[in-house]
């Protein structure tokens, strides 16, 4: 019985074309991940089947719920929602009303008879133990709730009217690390008892194979691969999917090459007459820019968009080769970051953010920092910098005391500022917007000390990877990747001895995310620089850095060589980081 | 939530409302000293000034001592209902003054409810048709109000519907409940439409704002039905919007005073007028004594509803 | 001193509206027409105070389109006599209250500890008073004289700017290109002109020009009591209180100024939501 029936959905805003040509069938029971990197239009697909879309977006096309004809209009999918078909959305710190408690919120989607009362009393609190909550929290309002337990709580709240068709819009991207497999583990059993049809919004493949038995791969508002999740796990058929693949980053082994692909994902206008993927296709042919594929079945229940589909198995690598290119032995002559029993407890509050930590970072050497929010690995970044200062501890650059940036006299405090340099999680709020890259570096380079002219401009372009031209222009006309290269490379200006950074990569596509690891080693062999690497993920961890040390609560609980630490974790909790990477296939969940 | 928290909240609040309380009656003392000229000949007022009228005045208001200590007598003598004589009529402060409040107050209330009571519909009903002709129209009212002094729109109130409709009196307060409503119409029209337009465009900001968040669409994708979300975001815009009334009631009392004296009202604000006027210092001092207090306890008011809606503030330390 | 959201007047949130093009231009025609009014009003109608008392009061006419007052003195000259003191009044009282405001604002955001204490609390002290009152009773009893009507009602809007400022600092600093700016060595100078300010010009700015149609509004008030300007000036909120007797012989006398200052007001009002409309498109930070 087909639960969900999608033809040929587009999502116009005003001439704009969003997405377009979107085919999908859901049978009750079954599972199908859209999978799709930002900009993809997996999110607008989603709300678009359940006319949801923000004000100002058109959909056209055919969509039937359980039989009835929907066609994305709100008004007639209004009487389905929650009791037919629901969704979960991304982040559970918006997602909640902040000024009703959760019991009340959960009542209204209940009919108005049952809405109050002891029976219903009781149904929440039944809702809320499904879900792994205690009954008391009925009585919370949302901000005395953590993000894994306010998502537990709006799953409870989707699914209070039992609906047959259950959309979740990337459950676990808000998410600590740690708990993403937690809420998945959940919402796959509550999939199985309940009998629903699930219908997954993700960016990361390697969900979508562990979670799903279907999966669809959206790329620039177009399908551009859909089949079986083993089938397309074993053999893909578009080169796009395969370079989503190519470029995660293994936790087991350090990829020779991750394989990123140049550019970013283009919107849908920008790509019409010619196959969505083509400027940044290694295999792309003159027929691949004269027209736009259609989707086509390469092998039964397998569909593909490339026009070389059938014949590219054997180009390409599917995952990153790993080899023996990590260190496997430590030997730290001359620190040039050494951190003795760092403490920092912030003003009006009772725990230490970090208690008693103590780090070191060679000359060349890359050092990771690994945990979830909360461990206190950003503080101990921020403290290295100067942004914070700790309360106890010492901290000493190369052959300087910086545990006290403040204190040290202005002509000190500039000299060294030479040596240490970070980089920041957000790109998109790491540039000033009002002011042009060159005016930017220009102004980092002259406060280093060093020319300020074009020509060093210029350079420092260069080292990342971006041409001449880009100086002239303003951060809000970059990418994501690119704008995180523009922050690199105002951090090199100075030419540091180490450079840390906080989650890097985070904020990226996995695509981008491949470029910028790569260039940061790129960079750390040709200036000779040291790294510190903050990061909640191992396997990102592992592609840069040689040492790693995993912090919890505050406190360093494991520290080694990365390879060893990942083939051989001892302590609980890195075990744990480490079974929260996404695996490929079922067992990730179930193990 | 926790009566301890309460506590705690409105003790911190009623704190920080008498220090205020204090430091602006500080201000208002030290009001006699930015008066040009003399103190002594700004007492006398149109007295004759003879050794002896001197001397009377030096002692009643304690000229002789030190800044600080005439201060605090005069803080005494408020705090114990003695508000002083005033200059120019040679009686005391407090009975007039209190002859005048009911009147002040009347308009106050009345503009105040035509504010809310029409501002926050208006501005619902904006939110609610956000970007359509509806939203432009009461907008562009809204805008054209918050501009308009109430003075100005009090004349061109009277001027249409006194003069050329006859509809209401031109002057006058009325006696007994209804003709008094009908004589303070045109009046509490004019100190309410400012305000209002302040409401509209806070509301409808509110509003839009909450419309657009995240909870509303989730309660959308699980099926609440259009009432209750309406109700949602109704519900916590009002929080902002109540704060905005509250303080919107205090910016109201200021505009009293423009109303009062285009109608030629006999109230507080006139009073406050005709002293400052002729430098009546005593009766200046005892009216913005009194309503810096009435301000202070409508801010503690507004905080405490606040709280009321939105427990989170109670975590807060203030202001945060 | 309310732990709510105090700046209701300058919320920047109650400034949304999208206004259609031909509201903007009709706006900046009031407004061009009140600033060259104002500027040039001795060019234009040197002799607007000339008395005849043979005319009387008029009604509009051909001679004079607005009438005339019982001192035989046309109203439209006077108003544009009048524009002078009416617009560039709180032109300098916006100019001298966002000076003020941003810099306390953002010192007050910027360096928080102590700073932004102290100026908080000055802000919250001044916010329990309601402007206008306050600007009465000093204007009044020090003696009025336009130079303290400004005074006063500078030092009274300033805490309203400092705030906004405040909270748009608040808003910048923790992000990663100002903190990136303090480790690039760049001086606190530096990082709060070049790089904190221009991205918060928008808010500023707009919050000037409501600066402005407030002020307007509270000038306009003080002289309609007789406050502020000198007994002889035909400022409009001046000629508005001096005409309120003549609603029956020549109701122009007393709603021209009235409708003028609406205008002016609302006018501004409109163009500081279009300039913070502007400014926000060009990609300034968020």
């Amino acid at each position: 019985m087909t639960l969900l029936q999608v033809r040929h959905l587009a999502v116009r805003l005003r001439e704009r074309t969003l997405v377009s040509d979107i085919d999908l069938d859901l049978a009750s029971g079954e599972s199908l991940a859209l999978v799709g990197e930002s900009g993809s239009g997996k999110s607008i697909t989603a709300r678009a089947i359940l006319g949801i879309l923000p004000p100002g977006l058109q959909a056209s096309g055919k969509v039937m719920i359980d039989d009835i004809l929907v066609d994305g209009k709100p008004e007639l999918t209004r009487p389905l929602r929650g009791s037919v078909a629901a969704m979960l959305m991304q982040d559970p710190f918006t997602m909640l009303n902040p000024l009703r408690r959760i019991g009340p919120q959960l009542a209204d989607s209940l009919p108005r008879a049952a809405r109050r009362g002891e029976a219903s009393r009781r149904d929440i609190a039944a809702r809320l133990e499904e879900v792994g909550l205690e009954p008391a929290v009925a009585k919370r309002f949302p901000f005395q709730l953590s993000g894994g337990m306010r998502q537990r709580a709006a799953l409870a709240a989707s699914l209070m009217r039992n609906p047959k068709l259950f959309i979740a819009d990337e459950p676990t991207t808000a998410l600590d690390v740690t708990t993403q497999r937690e809420v998945l583990r959940l919402i796959g059993r509550l999939k199985q008892e309940r009998g629903m049809g699930f219908l997954l919004i993700t960016h990361d493949l390697r969900v979508a194979f562990s979670v799903c038995d279907a999966v669809v791969v959206f790329y620039a508002g177009r399908i551009v691969e859909a089949g079986s999740a083993e089938k397309i796990r074993a053999s893909s058929e578009h080169p796009y999917t395969q370079a989503l693949l190519a470029a995660e980053p293994p936790v087991t082994g350090r990829a020779h090459v991750l394989h990123a692909v140049a550019g970013s994902v283009p919107r849908h206008d920008d790509v019409l007459n010619e196959c969505a993927f083509a400027g940044r296709c290694q295999w792309a042919t003159d027929a691949c820019r004269s027209g736009s594929p259609v989707l086509r079945e390469i092998r039964p229940g397998h569909f593909s968009a490339c026009l070389l589909a059938g014949d590219l198995s054997a180009r390409h690598v599917q995952f990153p080769q790993t080899g023996p290119s990590e260190a496997i032995e430590r030997s730290v002559s001359q620190p040039v970051l050494r951190i003795e029993e760092l403490s920092k407890t912030y003003r009006g509050t009772r725990t230490a953010a970090v208690s008693a930590v103590s780090l070191t970072v060679g000359q060349g050497e890359a050092v990771g920092v690994v945990g979830s929010s909360g461990s206190g690995k950003t503080t101990l970044a921020r403290c290295v910098v100067g942004l914070e200062s700790p309360s106890t501890g010492k901290i000493t650059l190369v052959d300087s005391d910086v545990t006290s940036w403040t204190r040290l006299d202005a002509a000190r405090r500039r000299e060294l500022r030479r040596l240490v340099q970070m980089v920041f999680q957000d790109p998109y709020s790491s540039l000033n917007p009002a002011r042009t890259i060159g005016a930017t570096l220009r102004e980092v380079l002259s406060a280093m000390g060093q020319p300020s002219d074009s020509k060093n401009v210029n350079d420092l372009l260069d080292l990342v990877q971006l041409p001449p031209s880009y100086a002239l222009r303003r951060p809000t006309t970059l990418s994501g990747g690119e704008r995180q290269r523009v922050a690199i490379a105002r951090a090199l200006a100075g030419r540091p001895s180490l450079l840390v950074c906080d989650e890097p990569v985070s904020a990226l596509d996995v695509s981008v995310q491949a470029q910028i690891l790569g260039l940061l080693n790129r960079l750390r062999a040709e200036l000779d620089m040291s790294l510190l690497f903050i990061a909640h993920d191992l396997a990102v961890v592992r592609q840069v850095c040689d040492y790693v040390y995993v912090m919890q609560s505050g406190e360093v609980v494991e520290s080694g060589l990365t390879a060893a630490i990942l083939t051989d974790p001892r302590h609980g909790y890195t075990k744990a980081l480490i079974a929260s990477v996404p695996r490929d296939d079922r067992s990730w969940l179930d193990g | 939530m926790s009566a301890k928290l309460w506590m705690g909240f409105i003790l911190r609040r009623l704190g920080a409302s008498t220090a205020v309380v204090l430091i602006l009656s500080f201000g208002i003392f030290g009001l006699l000293y930015i008066a040009p000229g003399s103190i002594v000949l700004t007492l006398l007022g149109t007295r004759p000034a003879s050794r002896q009228t001197i001397a009377a005045v030096r002692a009643e208001y304690h000229l002789n001592e030190p800044f600080f200590l005439q201060y605090l007598h005069w803080l005494d003598n408020a705090v114990h209902g003695n508000l002083g004589t005033s200059i120019q009529s040679g009686g005391r402060v407090l009975p007039s003054i209190a002859a005048r409040f009911p009147l002040t107050l009347e308009v106050v209330l009345y503009g105040s409810i035509i504010a809310v009571g029409a501002g926050i519909p208006l501005g619902i009903w904006a939110a609610l048709r956000r970007g359509r002709g509806t939203d432009q129209v009461i907008t562009a009212g809204a805008v054209a109000a918050v501009g308009a002094p109430s003075f100005a729109v009090g004349l061109l109130l009277l001027l249409v519907f006194a003069v050329d409709f006859n509809w209401f009196p031109v002057y006058g307060t009325g006696q007994g409940f209804f003709s008094t409503i009908w004589h303070l119409t045109l009046p509490a029209l004019a100190l309410g439409l400012a305000s209002m337009g302040l409401i509209v465009r806070f509301t409808r900001a509110a509003m839009a704002r909450e419309l657009s968040q995240d909870y509303i669409v989730f309660a959308q994708a699980r099926g609440l039905s259009r009432m209750q979300v309406t109700s949602y975001a109704l519900r916590n815009s009002l929080v902002p919007v109540l704060t905005a009334s509250g303080l919107i009631l205090t910016s109201t009392l200021s505009a009293t005073v423009m109303v009062e004296t285009t109608f030629a009202l006999p109230g507080l604000g006139t009073l406050l007028v005709n002293s400052v006027t002729f430098k009546d210092v005593p009766v200046v001092q005892a009216v913005a004594l009194l309503l810096t207090l009435l301000i202070t306890v409508i801010n503690l008011l507004v905080d405490v509803t606040y709280a009321l809606a939105d427990p989170r503030i109670l975590f807060t330390r203030q202001g945060e | 001193m309310s732990v709510a959201e105090v700046s209701v007047l300058r919320s920047s949130e109650a400034r949304q509206a999208r206004w259609p093009a031909p509201l903007v231009v009709v706006s900046l025609i009031i407004v061009v027409l009140g600033f060259t009014s104002a500027i040039f009003s001795s060019v234009i109608v040197p002799n607007a105070e000339q008395q005849n008392l043979l005319l009387g009061i008029q009604q509009p006419g051909w001679h004079h389109l607005l009438g005339t007052d019982e001192l035989g003195r046309d109203v439209l000259s006077l108003l544009i006599a009048g524009s002078r003191t009416s617009v560039l009044g709180p032109l300098v009282i916006a100019i001298g209250s966002m000076v003020i405001g941003n810099i306390v604002g953002l010192l007050s955001g910027y360096f928080g500890g102590w700073v932004d204490s102290l100026a908080m609390r000055w802000v919250d002290v001044m916010f329990s008073l309601p402007a206008l009152l306050v600007a009465i009773v000093v204007t009044g009893i020090a003696g009025s004289s336009y130079a303290v009507a400004l005074i006063v009602l500078i030092v009274l809007f300033s805490p309203g700017d400092a705030r906004v400022v405040r909270g748009a600092v608040l808003d910048q600093r923790h992000r990663p290109y100002i903190e990136a700016a303090r480790l690039s060595n760049l001086s606190s100078k530096r990082i709060m002109t070049l790089h904190l300010w221009p991205n918060i010009a928008p808010i500023a700015l707009a919050n000037g020009f409501l600066d402005f149609a407030f002020a307007l509004v509270s000038l306009a008030s003080l002289s309609f009591l007789g406050l502020g300007v000198g007994p002889g000036s035909p400022d409009w909120g001046r000629t508005l209180s001096n005409n309120m007797g003549l609603l029956q012989s020549n109701a122009w006398a007393a709603a021209a100024p009235g409708i003028a200052i609406i205008l002016m007001a609302a006018a501004m009002n409109v163009l500081g939501d279009w300039v913070y409309e502007r400014l926000e498109a060009r990609g300034l930070a968020q």
